[in-house]
């Protein structure tokens, strides 16, 4: 899980991709999300993070975590893992 | 210390459209509650799906567009159509506001007679009508509405056989400047098939020639269309009496009055573009009046508006089994009622609301239903709030065609409920059951 090099995130959730020229909103959850994810933590210590600090239950944030995720990569703003990565 | 409030994490793209003069709302309206019931109230007693029809929408727009006539012509009688919502309960409502009814078969007939309507106070349209259905209906003394030669013979015949005059109109498809020309009904105005026909009928010893009728279509979006149409009307009508020394009793100028709904395609929301029902009412009676027919000797004005009656009264309770992501990123969402109970999902794009508060993050989605079927869309594109699966939501102005042209399909339909003026609830359709459905089917004995 890595965001991608040419990807920029504003502190007020705007971010921008110079690769492919797109811009995006996020809004205060999502910023903290991807403000996680760009500091290399894995799903079960984000989830960890976001369980003490706001009023939800794991399964909510399973669910919405890997939707989100799906989303940051259809966006291009993750970047591919290696798929050789059993070499 | 008490946690932070959760919201679900939510990217969208920026992009740079169309320009929009309308822009996205302000603020994501909610349908919390229809009548003063909240809507988890009516779903918790009643179930989900279920349809929800409020009286008092249904009275007062009634009494808009009743208004709206009598302000503007003297002689004017509404006939509920039948097809448009033949809910007993429906009906029972319009006809307590003075409505006679508009059938347009055998079984809205019956339907009709037993919900108490005089049979003369039946108009009887449709292309339908076998010789049981006239035979029916000239015993009632109905106002049966010819809709083409072979039917006027059949008339003929049938009346002979009991020996009894039968009450009629012709239905009439004419040219009112709008595409397209519904020529399907009726006989032609322009090339003198409906003068060959009405002359037929006055030459019929049974028949009595009572009315003049027709439909132009349905969500006409400009009156003017009806002005011509009542123009054409009030032409004949007085040219069967110079030729007949005969008054007709009426004009009928059928139904197809829009409702609120937005078409789809449409730019503007159908709230904005619709003619109201003086709009309607200034161009029909406008045109009778100021036709060559005497003010002593003006028709009654029949209207059988239908849609633009019932549609804002009925809206569908649902509740959200699931949210997706297509392979496209793009939102979807499962509710869990189908374009079975919604035939008017296939042309409108209908109105759906949350019921509560929910996030102010808006993103374009597209609606489905629960059926496994690739056509069961209920909204395409709509910019919708993020809904959890268990959120209940509103679609509003489905009381017209819907609880008519629904489909018994892989389960079973709803409970109907109506919310009286007290603000009561009733049900007047029970939610169907496997025991009802079977009732119909037989088992070959072998």
């Amino acid at each position: 899980m890595k965001i991608t090099e040419e990807i920029k995130i504003s502190d007020n959730g705007f971010v921008f991709n110079s690769k492919t020229g797109d811009s995006f909103n996020l809004n205060p959850f999502g910023l903290e999300l991807i403000k996680q994810i760009a500091e290399d933590k894995d799903f079960e210590s984000i989830r960890d993070v976001m369980l003490e600090k706001y009023d939800v239950d794991d399964l909510t944030i399973e669910k919405d975590f890997y939707e989100f995720y799906a989303l940051l990569k259809y966006h291009q703003i993750i970047a591919p893992g290696d798929p050789l990565d059993f070499k | 210390m008490s946690k932070l409030k959760y919201e679900k994490p939510v990217i969208s793209k920026i992009t740079a459209g169309v320009p929009n003069k309308f822009g996205l709302p302000a603020k994501q309206r909610i349908i919390s509650e229809i009548d003063g019931i909240p809507v988890p109230d009516l779903m918790e007693e009643y179930g989900s799906p279920v349809f929800v029809l409020s009286e008092k929408t249904i009275r007062d727009t009634y009494a808009e567009a009743k208004q709206a006539f009598e302000t503007r012509y003297p002689k004017v009688q509404f006939a509920w159509s039948y097809k448009t919502n033949y809910l007993d309960a429906v009906c029972n409502v319009f006809h307590d506001e003075g409505s006679w009814a508009e059938v347009v078969s055998g079984f809205e007939f019956e339907k009709a007679l037993s919900n108490g309507v005089n049979g003369s106070n039946i108009i009887f349209n449709g292309p339908e009508k076998s010789e049981e259905d006239l035979t029916l209906a000239i015993n009632n003394n109905a106002c049966i509405h010819i809709d083409h030669f072979d039917e006027l013979y059949l008339l003929i015949e049938t009346t002979r056989k009991l020996n009894k005059k039968a009450r009629v109109a012709i239905r009439i498809n004419l040219d009112a400047g709008i595409y397209p020309i519904w020529d399907r009904f009726g006989f032609n105005y322009e090339n003198g098939e409906a003068w060959n026909a009405i002359n037929r009928i006055m030459l019929a010893d049974n028949l009595e020639m009572i009315g003049l009728h027709t439909h132009i279509g349905t969500y006409i979006m400009v009156a003017s269309a009806y002005a011509i149409a009542a123009s054409k009307l009030s032409n004949l009508y007085m040219a069967i009496h110079r030729k007949f020394d005969h008054w007709l009793k009426y004009i009928d100028l059928g139904g197809g009055f829009a409702s609120k709904n937005t078409l789809k395609g449409a730019y503007m929301p159908g709230s904005e573009t619709c003619p109201s029902f003086d709009e309607y009412a200034e161009a029909i009676s406008n045109a009778i009046i100021s036709s060559e027919i005497p003010h002593e000797n003006l028709p009654v004005l029949f209207m059988e508006t239908g849609r633009a009656l019932i549609d804002d009264a009925g809206y569908l309770l649902t509740t959200v089994l699931a949210n997706k992501r297509s392979t496209a990123g793009r939102r979807t969402m499962v509710i869990d009622a189908g374009v079975n109970l919604l035939f008017t999902s296939f042309w409108y794009n209908l109105g759906v609301f949350p019921s509560k508060e929910v996030s102010t993050h808006v993103e374009e989605s597209t609606i489905y239903g629960p059926l496994c079927m690739n056509i069961d869309v209920i909204r395409d594109a709509i910019n919708f709030p993020s809904a959890k699966t268990g959120d209940q939501l509103v679609i509003e102005r489905v009381g017209a065609y819907n609880m008519t042209q629904w489909m018994q399909f892989i389960t079973f339909r709803p409970n109907v409920v109506m919310i009286d003026l007290e603000g009561k609830a009733h049900i007047i359709r029970r939610k169907e059951n496997l025991d009802s459905l079977q009732s119909f089917e037989v088992k070959p004995n072998k």
